[in-house]
């Protein structure tokens, strides 16, 4: 009935959704403590049939021509409408099918959802160990791996919107996961209304894609010729405010730093490698439609660059591991955005392989985060502990990898994929490019070198606070220890891979060459390099001036955070002298305050709304429901005003007869004298 | 006998059967209840499910003059609220099995009453006989407000008589206008009341315009009431909020939908040409309705009352998709108004349980539940769901049609000067989406989130009817013991893996709360496995209705052309465009030449 690449595209979501209805169902009677095997088995299965999909996928481009390579699988329909926009020429039939997508781009973001979370189900199963709601917990990270994988295998737009919306729900669901904290809960509402504020975008830009293409497959869309001009910048805008809320970008940042109430391996998986890349998978996926658009272009580079600075500086003063991890997603999608900004093939496959790079640090970051969590008997302020390197060994090693890649040291995964980015960046305006905003780019590139240092610098200081400086725990840690073995161990997976993944993709340039078979990339991807590229079998030119430079900055940036956090002066004392100024003062509480974001949308957007809310309310009852009753009264006031006659007495009777007859005859004798 | 009569006389028996068997007894009162509604259930589904879509056509009250016949049939139209009607009457007798204490024959009678009458309105296809039914569904429902209501139970009852009644009234002279300007065009034969030969007749010989114009107020003055639109509302969060569970389910997810069906039935179809005519005040209502519905919805204190406005949001969806006039969003329109029937009709139901349990509607008195009744929790949160529209649910299928339709109508059918409006209603509207999951999901978080806390104990366990419900605000454990069972969750929350202490930890129960029951299963279950349906393949619902809406669509379509767009259907040609890039014909719509944009389309 299917072929293979169909069976296991169909496959890999399958797995997840299966396994995340046999724990719903047996979870709480039977499986208990044991909840996480379901969920794990599939994983690992999905994991096998990623891998093996990409196989295939990678032979069958291969052969496939200039075009790349696709195959979709479409199960059923979900809903047709013949001859939708009424010309009675049947051509804009209405098609919306459950359509899954096997190509290079889909199978790489299934390999690494399932490879990630495989590892995530590992360590939580050490992590929840004892929780109550041990199997809930695994029955949402079930589902979310559906929603994702759904997500990034979906071959229209309305698949798309389905799993966007799906992993949204799962998010609400895992943040607010211990639903008993106010926090937790309040932090989940407010992860799913900002997304959907991103969703509002995001649908006005499907509605327009369909008036304008006619459809919402992907194929038929990008095989039209693609229109540009303001049409082409508001589709790829539009569709572009959904990705800013899905990952987290300026202005709708605001929720990704609170979602980490969520227990640990959920923002590690959700909020850090997978879901949150959803936005950077989006732009990529609809190249075609964001290359007809400088504008948008330059937009998404902005908002990138711009996102990243932010979320920098954020993170210099957080005093919450979790926080500074948070921050520093935020500030790595930026990069990704900027990269993807570029509108090159340098730029796009840049943003995708520090999608594909962050994935593993990142999680390992946020792991190597939890297992701090867990020992320290879930404090997180890093003033509360320190010196940690003597008890947790393990935890301490890793973590210094996933520093090291974040920070883009050579040759660590974020080396190669930030150099790619940054060289992306450095080409639109040094080497004579054609292009209309070189100067922006100019800038885009220096803040995107300066958020470098930055980056190095916050991930050393939670390094050196963390692990360095004499062995301090809180009094709630009774016994801090090193993480058992099933959270230890993915960690070292993941080490692993922070070292080694960057460097091996660099090499032999088998990523690039893998994307670059991906559709839409061919077709939308217009670029300095050009289809050239894409067949003789190079990789990006390795920009070594580019690269010198940003190694450079990191090492001062790490060097920076050694001189403040190893010498003899605490945080606390440093932080007093820095403030110490009235300059000094105001920017430090404008980062330890996040810019005031959530004040700022609180009165203008919130309250506002509140106090709207109120005032209808208020005009509901005074207003409309009074006149309704005024008119319930009218009638009743005029049977009041009748009844009153209705005495009983009948001299008043035989008086108003009297009186009627002599006004009747009066009226008719005036009539008689005035009608002739 | 034809099903479809034996569907709609099964109630009526049941009735009967109660007055013969329950000699003053709910047990049996109720248990005769179920088991006629289950039968009148399979009844239905077996009518629907009909290839031959069975049809009565007797003479009823024929008098030479008059041809009133007793005139049952069913298309796209009805088909999914007849099936609806079904459902939910199970659904409501069920919620009622142990919430109804006093005059229980009288209740379940009642309720019967008016599934017959639910039933008959969808299925009628003789104008009086609409009539009729249509009044029909009104005097139970007045009675099972005023009897077994809340507090403020006569004054509900009153307000929606008189309310609905006033517009109704007007709604049957717009209808008797229809039947005798129609009877003009036939002199000699009988006066038709056929729905589907007047509709047939006006097809051949519309209306004259002006006749038009009124006989549309006279029809939206009833049908407007009913569904019901902003500012006509007031009557519906009192109803809710003052009605019994049964009530408030059954009116959110049938009674409303009268509304638009006779909208989609008579309005549109007879008066095409008033109906474009008054487009622009109806979308206008529609989208005010949807963000007034949800802002208010936001400041309640008072969860029926919550879902009351969110209801008068959603009805605004289904007005805007049926007045966007063309496919995508009529076939949304009349999705969805089985969607909100399911959804609100499914919140109404769970909510209906926990108010069982705690007698109280304030959302301040509640929060935590989640941890006490973790079953009802998930099934509120499937409902919210649904009610927020998430994809892969119900309420996402209608919503996505709706306004993926209403902003074609907006960006590609319409003239330059109304481009604008449509696209700020389109706009505004998907705003309520983002509203509406705002207030359904933070009800959810104060109700069902944070630390567990429950009205007190109220007195007797076995009460009389809800009257005294008035919620004790002195709350039990939560307010002051908030530090004793507090200490659960904060244990919880900050040592996770430390909880073996607490993975068997039992709750104090004082009010001997339970979870779900399995009459309780049974009442939602079926709702759930639609909800999903309907999300996950839409098309199964869509393929049925469809050449019967698309009549509807073409009828109103053709109007609209006439008066306000002409169909692009010549303009469309391919055309290079500025820099050579070919603008597919299907692409850019004739409109932005007019626009003047077109120079700027590269």
């Amino acid at each position: 009935m299917f072929n293979k690449i169909e069976s296991l595209t169909l496959l890999i979501p399958l797995l997840s959704l299966a396994a995340t209805i046999v724990t719903a169902l047996l979870g709480k009677r039977w499986l208990k403590e044991k909840s996480h095997w379901p969920i794990l088995v599939a994983l690992i299965l999905a994991f096998l049939a990623s891998l093996q999909l990409m196989r295939l996928v990678n032979i069958e481009s291969e052969n496939a021509g200039p075009g790349g390579f696709s195959q979709v699988v479409r199960p059923w329909q979900w809903a047709v409408i013949d001859d939708a926009m009424g010309s009675g020429k049947n051509e804009r039939n209405l098609v919306l099918d459950i359509a899954l997508r096997a190509d290079p781009l889909t199978s790489i973001m299934l390999s690494m959802v399932t490879f990630v979370a495989s590892l995530v189900v590992v360590y939580a199963s050490g992590y929840m160990h004892g929780d109550k709601s041990y199997w809930r917990f695994f029955t949402y990270v079930g589902l979310f791996v559906f929603s994702m994988t759904m997500l990034v295998s979906g071959s229209n737009f309305l698949l798309l919107f389905f799993g966007w919306e799906a992993v949204g729900v799962c998010s609400y669901l895992l943040i607010g996961f211990w639903f008993e904290k106010p926090e937790a809960a309040a932090a989940g509402k407010k992860a799913f209304l900002v997304n959907r504020i991103g969703d509002f975008g995001f649908a006005l830009g499907i509605f327009l894609i369909w008036t304008t293409y006619g459809s919402l497959d992907y194929d038929t869309v990008f095989n039209s010729p693609i229109v540009g001009g303001t049409i082409g910048t508001a589709i790829a805008l539009l569709l572009f405010v959904g990705a800013c809320g899905k990952s987290a970008q300026f202005p709708l940042h605001v929720w990704l730093p609170d979602a980490m109430e969520g227990p640990t391996p959920v923002s590690a998986l959700i909020h850090a490698a997978t879901m949150v890349t959803a936005g950077v998978y989006m732009v990529t996926r609809c190249t075609p439609l964001f290359a007809v658009s400088e504008i948008a272009q330059v937009v998404v580079a902005c908002v990138g660059t711009f996102t990243a600075l932010l979320a920098g500086l954020t993170a210099l003063t957080q005093h919450d591991l979790k926080r500074v991890m948070a921050y520093s997603t935020v500030s790595q999608l930026g990069y990704m955005f900027m990269g993807l900004g570029c509108g090159t093939l340098a730029g796009i496959t840049g943003g995708m392989f520090h999608l594909f790079t962050h994935a593993f640090f990142k999680a390992l970051l946020f792991l190597a985060a939890g297992s701090v969590m867990h020992a320290m008997h879930h404090v997180i302020d890093m003033r509360r502990f320190s010196g940690l390197r003597h008890i947790m060994p393990w935890t301490f090693k890793t973590f210094w990898f996933g520093a090291l890649a974040l920070a883009g040291v050579f040759p660590f995964a974020g080396f190669w994929s930030k150099d790619t980015i940054l060289g992306a960046v450095h080409d639109k305006f040094a080497h004579g490019a054609p292009g209309n905003y070189q100067h922006v780019y100019q800038w885009v590139y220096y803040v995107g070198v300066f958020t470098a240092f930055l980056t190095a610098f916050y991930t050393f200081r939670a390094l050196f606070l963390t692990f360095y400086g004499p062995l301090k725990t809180p009094a709630e840690a009774h016994h801090p220890h090193e993480s058992p073995r099933s959270m230890t161990v993915p960690l070292i997976i993941l080490a692993i891979c922070a070292v080694s993944v960057g460097a091996y993709c660099e090499m032999t340039h088998s990523f690039h060459h893998y994307l670059w078979q991906t559709p839409s990339l061919t077709k939308g991807a217009i670029g300095e390099y050009g289809a050239a590229l894409l067949h003789d079998h190079k990789g990006l030119p390795f920009h070594m001036d580019v690269a010198t430079m940003s190694t450079i900055v990191a090492l001062a940036g790490i060097g920076l955070a050694a001189f403040m956090y190893l010498g003899k002066k605490d945080e606390a004392e440093q932080v007093a002298e820095l403030t110490s100024t009235k300059k000094g003062l105001f920017l430090y509480q404008l980062s330890l305050n996040k810019f005031y974001f959530d004040e700022i949308y609180n009165a203008l957007l919130v309250w506002p709304l509140r106090l709207l809310a109120s005032l209808s309310y208020f005009v509901d009852r005074y207003v409309i429901d009074a006149l309704v009753n005024f008119c319930g009264f009218v009638p009743r006031a005029g049977g009041a005003l009748l009844r009153s006659l209705q005495t009983g007495m009948v001299q008043f009777y035989a008086l108003a007869m009297v009186l009627g007859m002599l006004v009747l005859f009066g009226s008719l004798r005036l009539t008689a004298i005035f009608g002739n | 006998m034809n099903p479809l009569v034996v569907s709609i006389l099964l109630p009526l028996f049941g009735v009967g059967l109660i007055a013969l068997l329950a000699d003053g007894s709910r047990v049996v009162a109720r248990s005769v209840a179920l088991a006629v509604s289950l039968v009148t259930l399979y009844w239905v589904v077996k009518t629907v499910l009909m290839h031959d879509q069975p049809s009565v056509n007797d003479p009823w009250l024929t008098t030479g003059v008059f041809d009133v016949r007793f005139n049952l049939g069913l298309d796209g139209l009805s088909l999914w609220m007849f099936a609806l009607s079904g459902l939910l009457s199970v659904t409501a007798i069920l919620v009622s099995w142990e919430a109804i204490e006093e005059r229980g024959p009288l209740f379940y009678s009642l309720l019967l009453v008016l599934e017959a009458g639910m039933l008959g309105v969808f299925a009628a296809r003789d104008i009086i006989l609409f009539y009729v039914f249509f009044e029909f569904t009104l005097i139970p429902l007045f009675f099972l407000i005023g009897i077994w209501g809340s507090e403020q139970r006569r004054y509900a009852a009153v307000k929606f008589f008189l309310f609905t009644l006033a517009g109704s009234v007007l709604t049957f002279i717009g209808l008797m206008a229809i039947v005798f300007l129609n009877g003009r065009n036939h002199p000699g034969e009988p006066l038709t009341f056929d729905v589907i030969e007047i509709t047939k007749g006006i097809a051949a010989h519309p209306l004259d315009a002006k006749h038009q114009f009124w006989i549309f107020l006279a029809l939206f003055a009833g049908f407007a009431i009913k569904v019901p639109l902003f500012p006509l509302h007031t009557w519906l969060p009192l109803a809710h909020v003052q009605a019994p569970t049964a009530g408030s389910v059954l009116l959110a997810g049938i009674l409303l939908k009268i509304g638009t069906y006779g909208f989609l039935r008579f309005s549109l179809p007879m008066l095409p040409d008033a109906a474009v005519t008054c487009m622009p005040w109806v979308l206008w209502l529609s989208a005010a309705g949807i963000i007034y519905g949800a802002l208010t919805a936001l400041a309640q204190s008072d969860v029926k009352r919550l879902i009351a406005y969110s209801s008068v949001s959603h009805m605004g969806y289904c007005m805007l998709g049926i007045f966007a006039f063309n496919r995508p969003a009529m076939q949304g329109g009349l999705l969805q108004m089985i969607n909100h029937g399911l959804a609100t009709g499914g919140l109404f139901a769970t909510f209906g349980m926990i108010y069982e349990r705690y007698h109280t509607r304030e959302i301040k008195d509640l929060s935590g539940l989640a941890k006490r009744i973790p079953m009802l929790s998930v099934m509120m949160l499937l409902f919210t769901f649904s009610s927020i529209g998430l994809p892969g649910m119900n309420g996402f299928a209608g919503e996505f049609l709706i306004l993926l339709g209403m902003f074609q109508r907006g960006y590609a059918e319409s003239p330059p000067v109304m481009q604008f409006q449509w696209l700020t209603i389109t706009v505004l509207a998907l705003f309520g989406v983002v509203l509406g999951a705002w207030y359904m999901l933070w009800l959810y978080q104060r109700v069902f989130f944070g630390p567990l806390k429950e009205p007190a104990a109220h007195g007797d366990a076995a009460h009389g009817p809800a009257t005294h419900a008035a919620p004790h605000a002195a709350v039990a454990h939560a307010a002051h013991g908030h530090d004793a069972h507090g200490h659960d969750s904060h244990a919880h929350d900050d040592h996770a893996h430390d909880a073996h202490g607490h993975a068997e930890e039992v709750l104090p129960n004082p009010l001997g709360i339970v979870d779900l029951k399995w009459r309780e299963f049974f009442a939602l279950a079926p709702l759930l496995v639609f909800v999903f349906w309907i999300g996950l393949k839409p098309q199964t619902f869509l393929a049925p209705m469809q050449p019967d809406i698309n009549a509807v669509t073409d009828v109103v379509q053709t109007a609209y052309a006439r008066h306000v767009w002409p169909l692009p259907a010549t303009e469309t040609a391919a055309r290079p465009a500025a820099d050579g890039v070919v603008v597919n014909r299907l692409i850019v719509p004739a409109v932005i030449e007019s626009k003047e944009e077109v120079a700027r389309v590269r």
